[in-house]
């Protein structure tokens, strides 16, 4: 194939302003981490309080957080971004539609439904994760703490979060490598994160091949440290003397 | 200390408490046995409401704990509660089992906290493993901690469901043991056991149940050499004779 | 640091085995295949795209290409040769070209140097202006009317680097938005978010002609640019460049590029009737009258 290869592109001008196509890569993995570590944080904490309730006794809670899982795991992430971004803003009061619409920076109303979008979606799978965690433990866990005197609160704050999140370190760490993955999305309403200065790079140089391998790379490196980082936090939680730790 | 009053349970059409009426007095020690299946577990776990009731009234220390207005969290803390499986909390050092509900439920500070957990732990015989975590210990070693774990919230009645049933023969001794010193020592105890040997050395009372009733309640010598009704007499038998 | 070059080499080395042998010129490659394969959009309304068939594509620069198809049988002496259709998006239609999955390209690709280190461009089929819509009643008729303002465009296209460009030269305190494609540019600017949209005037009127309420909206503004739009080959292949190259001249010559230019930007079009009203510019008029394959930087 007679591709004209130029790895010395990324430190090549853009022709905007003095920055190079390097700079924009820079500029969208800030915006990639900006996007997928906030919505992140909400996520796990959305999610955990959503887990929780759907295995509390009683009717209306649990049947709350399912609702709100089987919506916000069934409509295409898309379309909620769709939603959040050009028809959620609409129904907001006339001054607040002003505000987000058209007097916010347009790079901080994107980030800002990117984010909700995410967090929410997100939110729906830690949620399965929490209940799934919690009711893998042996049901003498509760009553142990309800029988000290621990409230309901207690029972989860002391007794089966903090086990519960053990066991599922390994499916949380592949939802937030995903939240990565799927922080890509923000590309599609104007925010430019790293997918989207890829494809922006690529157009205006026409050195598609380095601008996608150069996307890969840092995907890849970014997804190796955020396993690292979840290894270690694993390593560093596991139980001595439960299976597979060390004496 | 604690009384049962014409007590009724269901499990939907399970009728598994059938009109319990019982009373154990302050520093008594009485012990439940009865065929499986029989209610023990389900009747003592409704002393503290780990199970509720459908009818009928259950006093402890003077308070209806099937009144919706008592406390149950104030209750449970008064009450130790020991499992057949232990239930230790697996994530925590054998001191932070025994000093959570302490400094969460009572507010005691960490450092008063430990002290009595080192001193509970000296008295089950446990003190060299206070850092170590559930999972390193016996199953005996374990159990001997969840006494120590119900000990410090200093209950004034401790419940136990049969705390030796899953353990290794060689174990149920060191346990048994703990139990004898801490009924010595005064504490109020409802046992779940089918030790003959602890009931005949230890108990006050010995409870027979059968199908959710109490048939026959009686001082463990009495109920030993003597039992009245046929189930308790076919009972002992086959616990005496396991292998016919 | 190690890992990157080694990956980079690796990626280097894949391609350098995946690039088929070609050596043969285009013209062989058709002939010893019997299969022309050409390159078209799916939403490039009106150069290259989808309506009713979709396996087929209609558009101007499709029309083009046919011309092309049709010199290319002339000069093989291949009445029955095959066309094969093959879709591509901005970011496949270079290397699609390169690897020889496509013979030849037509759509809305403009002609720029970056490109031209990647690939050939035949002489231009079609010459836009980037320029401006807004609502008739924002006020804005100009570029410096945005100062400070939120302005549209669509992401990878050179109104947006011109945009980018001019604001921060200019320092005009604009917030420029990159959208995913031309529609999502136009809703923008529909609810508000935006007051203007910059793009091809082409374009423009396209998305001005599906709009609900076409009266609303106006192309305006100086254009900041020409772009010439060009079909897409392989580099260093003379032989099939000239063929491309003669067939499109012809058709200016003849004066049949009239006919195919108001079929498509004077009278409706499908899928919805929409009649774009886009007169030819006096910059098209004078590429007809004198073809040449020079991007517009370079005119
Ligand atoms: N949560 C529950 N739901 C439905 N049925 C239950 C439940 N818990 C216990 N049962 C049933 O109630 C009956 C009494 O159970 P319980 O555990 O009180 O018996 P037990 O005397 O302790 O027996 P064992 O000696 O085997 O421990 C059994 O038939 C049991 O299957
Ligand atoms: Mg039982």
């Amino acid at each position: 194939m007679n591709y004209n290869w130029d790895w010395n592109i990324f430190f090549k001008s853009t022709g905007i302003g003095s920055e190079i196509y390097l700079d924009w890569f820079i500029s969208g993995l800030g915006w990639t981490i900006a996007v997928a570590l906030v919505a992140w944080i909400a996520a796990l904490a959305i999610g955990s309080v959503l887990g929780v309730m759907r295995t509390l006794p009683g009717k209306v809670l649990p049947a709350i957080a399912t609702a709100y899982v089987e919506l916000f795991r069934n409509v295409p992430l898309l379309v909620q971004l769709f939603m959040w971004y050009f028809v959620v803003p609409d129904y907001l009061p006339e001054a607040t539609q002003i505000w987000f619409k058209q007097e916010l920076n347009p790079a901080t109303s994107a980030y800002i439904s990117v984010v909700v979008c995410l967090a929410l979606f997100t939110a729906a799978r830690v949620c399965e994760q929490v209940r799934t965690g919690i009711q893998a433990l042996p049901r003498g866990q509760s009553a142990a703490a309800l029988a000290v005197g621990f409230s309901i609160g207690q029972t989860y704050r002391y007794v089966l979060l903090p086990q519960a999140f053990r066991v599922i370190i390994p499916p949380l760490t592949s939802e937030f490598l995903n939240i990565f993955k799927n922080s890509s999305v923000a590309s599609l309403i104007g925010l430019m994160e790293l997918l989207a200065q890829t494809k922006q790079t690529a157009e205006f140089s026409a050195n598609i091949f380095e601008a996608f391998t150069l996307a890969t790379v840092i995907y890849f490196v970014l997804n190796m440290s955020l396993m690292t980082l979840m290894n270690l936090i694993e390593k560093k939680v596991r139980i001595p003397g439960m299976m597979g730790g060390a004496k | 200390m604690i009384r049962f009053n014409n007590v009724h349970k269901w499990f939907k059409d399970l009728h598994v408490l059938n009109g319990i009426d019982l009373q154990v007095a302050q520093g008594e020690v009485v012990v439940v046995c009865g065929p499986s299946g029989s209610g023990k577990s389900t009747m003592i776990r409704t002393v503290n409401q780990l199970e509720s009731i459908n009818e009928g009234e259950i006093w402890v220390d003077g308070k209806n704990v099937a009144d919706p207005k008592t406390d149950l969290n104030a209750l449970r803390a008064e009450v130790g509660f020991v499992f057949q499986h232990f239930n230790l909390y697996p994530h925590l050092s054998v001191v932070d089992n025994i000093t959570l509900s302490p400094i969460k439920v009572k507010g005691m500070d960490k450092a008063a906290a430990d002290k009595q957990a080192v001193a509970l732990l000296e008295r089950v015989g446990l003190a060299h493993k206070k850092d170590a975590f559930p999972a390193q210990l016996s199953g005996g070693q374990q159990q001997r901690v969840a006494i120590a774990r119900g000990l410090a919230m200093e209950p004034r009645v401790m419940l136990f469901d049969e705390p030796t049933s899953a353990l290794d023969p060689e174990m149920i001794g060191e346990v048994l043991k703990v139990m004898k010193d801490l009924a010595e020592s005064g504490m109020t105890m409802m046992v779940v056991t089918h030790e003959m040997g602890f009931a005949r050395e230890v108990a006050d009372r010995v409870v027979f149940i059968d199908h959710g009733k109490i048939v026959e309640q009686a001082p463990p010598e009495a109920f030993f050499k003597n039992p009245q009704h046929e189930r308790a007499q076919q009972f002992l038998r086959q616990l005496l004779t396991p292998m016919s | 640091m190690r890992l990157t070059t080694r990956l980079l080499t690796t990626a280097v080395i894949a391609s350098a085995f995946a690039a088929p042998a070609m050596a043969e010129g285009t013209l062989d490659k058709i002939k010893s295949s019997g299969v022309i394969v050409l390159g078209h959009r799916d939403a490039s309304i009106p150069f290259s795209y989808l309506a009713n068939d979709p396996s087929k594509p209609i558009g101007y620069s499709h029309d083009l290409q046919l011309k092309v198809v049709e010199a290319v049988k002339k000069q093989l002496k291949m009445p029955n040769l095959q066309v094969r259709y093959n879709l591509v998006t901005s970011q496949t239609r270079i290397p699609l070209v390169q690897n020889g999955t496509v013979d030849l390209e037509c759509g809305s690709t403009t002609n720029n140097l970056e490109r031209q280190k990647q690939v050939t461009f035949s002489v231009g089929i079609f010459e836009i202006g980037t320029r401006l819509m807004a609502a008739k009643t924002s006020g804005v008729k100009d570029f410096p009317d945005l100062k400070g303002k939120n302005v549209v465009t669509t992401a990878g296209t050179t109104s947006e680097r011109l945009l980018k460009a001019m604001n921060a030269e200019k320092q005009m305190g604009m917030n420029i938005i990159s959208a995913k494609d031309h529609g999502e540019s136009f809703l923008m600017l529909e609810s508000g978010r935006a007051v203007a949209f910059m793009m091809d005037d082409a374009l423009l009127y396209g998305e001005m002609a599906k709009a609900k309420n076409p009266g609303n909206w106006v192309v305006t503004g100086k254009p900041q640019s020409f772009e010439i739009y060009g079909c897409m080959l392989r580099k260093e292949d003379p032989a099939f460049k000239k063929v491309v190259d003669d067939a499109i001249k012809a058709t200016y010559k003849s004066g049949e590029i009239n006919k195919i230019y108001s079929k498509w930007f004077m009278s409706p079009v499908p899928p919805k009737g929409l009649n774009l009203n886009f007169p030819m510019s006096d910059e098209f008029k004078e590429l007809v009258a004198k073809p040449n394959d020079k991007s517009a930087e370079q005119m």
